[in-house]
């Protein structure tokens, strides 16, 4: 509890920081906005020009891009330091000083950096998955919402943990990987879209290894009411919490590559 | 000119340097070809298009294979900038604007190639429905590489427009995400142009961004015929025109109201 008080607070004094060149804020916040909506422009164009995705009609894809784009963003916003941070911080020595500090490295990565800016990308997902529940004429039930919650609350800690993966392989390395980064931003990519349309070694691959359909589209496809494989609904609530086993892991990994930091020493 | 030409030769060889950074690169974008064909599969399986299918993996795997070229690269001048450091550049006894140009492109070019071929020699070795097809024909791959070359001066232009924003504005990041994305998202990078809806098509493909990529791909695939090819070069070389002077009057109007960042 300790460390999630001291989380907040240092979340807080971060926006507060951020938001003292309010014109420069608004610009980069304003450019957020674009960009996502380019993003979702496209799905717009590509649901205008092909009608549906095999079994998937236009609301069931706003949906899955909404889902994808909340929970990817939420994870860059406050989580930050291992999102985006954390290279730069091994580059430069700057990681030294949180060693000599009494609490978890992890813990002062995630409390040394937060992303406001991503609320414009969260608002884009979020009007992403208004529109798809109306265009889909989603059944809103107390379970279903609950769903959608586990959904946000796990992909958090899965995407979390396959940017450590970059973390870990940078803490070896020095040099900030940007092939770790295939994983993260092509499964974004990838992964806005439902995964049985895709060819089963992708299909494997972000269902056993990145398990994006395992937290966001199998609970989404029940949401939605078009079950995913046909699984069952505990299911749904089951399998999202592999997003805490990868990260589960990959902290493991990130305590057991600590040991081996060396300083650049600058 | 001399003085372009070393820093040409300079830029190269810096950009030939990381090659650990060439081979990441290189296997991102093969991967995100892989997923974006591999969509453009399940939906055409679903609604066939007046398009072929085979043209759609050809414009997929062109536009990875030149991403390079869209990519804005000079991270070292944005620093420049930043720092106030460009005021060693403005003691150079060169023209600024050309000084910048040739730095570019020099980047640009050896980086695009770099990535480049490995990718098109990998790309047509794919299975049928997944590989790049061949040129449609002889012609067709001349224009598309007569067109390819001026799309690379054409979008140097461009950087060279965005560098000058840069200056004016310091905070260069809002701007520039903002450039970039019209960039990505016009020149047919996030969604091929030829799959924007029908209607958009006569302004998408008139405006300065259409020029870069996806022209030579149109003419490598056929959807422009080798005799629509003049027109398009021409266009293209109009562009090239409106861009380079637009970009030099902008440049002397920053260096005339240069306020430095010290420190």
């Amino acid at each position: 509890m300790n460390t999630l008080r001291l989380y907040a607070r240092s979340a807080a004094m971060l926006m507060k920081s951020q938001l003292q060149y309010p014109a420069s804020f608004l610009m980069q916040t304003l450019a957020q906005l674009v960009m996502e909506g380019g993003e979702m422009m496209a799905v717009i164009l590509l649901v205008d020009r092909f009608d549906r995705l095999n079994q998937w009609g236009p609301g069931d894809l706003y949906f899955f891009f909404g889902v994808m784009s909340v929970s990817f963003y939420l994870t860059e916003c406050f989580g930050r330091g291992v999102t985006g941070a954390f290279p730069g911080m091994v580059r430069t020595g700057q990681l030294d000083t949180l060693l000599l500090r009494p609490r978890g490295v992890l813990t002062q990565v995630m409390c040394s950096a937060v992303d406001p800016r991503r609320i414009a990308c969260i608002a884009v997902g979020t009007v992403s998955l208004v529109l798809g529940s109306s265009l889909a004429r989603i059944q809103w039930t107390a379970l279903k919402v609950l769903l959608l919650a586990e959904i946000f609350l796990c992909s958090f800690w899965l995407i979390l943990g396959l940017f450590m993966v970059e973390a870990v392989l940078c803490i070896h390395s020095v040099k900030s990987v940007e092939l770790a980064n295939t994983l993260t931003y092509g499964g974004r990519s990838a992964c806005q879209y439902p995964v049985d349309i895709f060819p089963r070694p992708l299909r494997i691959l972000f269902t056993v290894i990145a398990p994006f359909a395992l937290v966001m589209h199998l609970p989404a496809s029940h949401i939605l009411g078009k079950p995913l494989f046909g699984w069952p609904m505990w299911t749904a609530f089951a399998a999202p919490l592999s997003g805490f086993l990868v990260f589960g892991m990959m902290y493991l990994m990130f305590q057991h590559a600590m040991r081996f930091y060396r300083s650049t020493g600058s | 000119m001399r003085a372009y030409l070393s820093v040409f030769r300079l830029r190269r060889r810096l950009e030939t340097q990381y090659r650990g950074a060439v081979v990441g690169g290189f296997i991102c974008q093969v991967f995100f070809g892989l997923i974006l064909i591999a969509l453009y599969r399940a939906l055409y399986a679903g609604k066939p298009q007046p398009i072929p299918l085979s043209r759609i993996t050809s414009y997929v795997w062109l536009q990875q294979a030149f991403f390079r070229m869209l990519l804005a690269s000079d991270a070292d001048l944005m620093d420049k900038i930043r720092t106030g450091s460009i005021a060693y550049d403005l003691c150079r006894p060169v023209h600024l604007y050309s000084f910048y140009y040739v730095r570019i492109l020099a980047q640009k070019s050896t980086g695009s190639l770099m990535r480049g071929i490995p990718m098109i020699i990998l790309a047509f070795l794919l299975p049928e429905g997944w590989n790049l097809s061949l040129p449609a024909s002889l012609p067709a791959l001349l224009t598309a590489l007569a067109a390819l070359l001026l799309g690379l001066t054409c979008v140097t232009a461009l950087e060279n427009i965005t560098m000058a924003f840069t200056m004016r504005t310091l905070d260069f990041r809002g701007m520039q995400a903002l450039l970039n994305l019209l960039m990505m998202t016009l020149s047919g990078n996030i969604l091929p142009l030829t799959l924007f809806p029908d209607s958009w098509q006569p302004v998408i493909t008139a405006l300065p961004y259409a020029q870069l990529l996806d022209a030579p791909i149109r003419l490598y695939t056929g959807e422009y015929s080798p005799e629509q090819a003049p027109g398009i070069l021409l266009l293209q070389a109009g562009w090239i025109l409106v861009l380079v002077l637009a970009g030099n009057w902008f440049w002397r109007r920053n260096q005339q109201k240069l306020v430095l960042q010290g420190g």
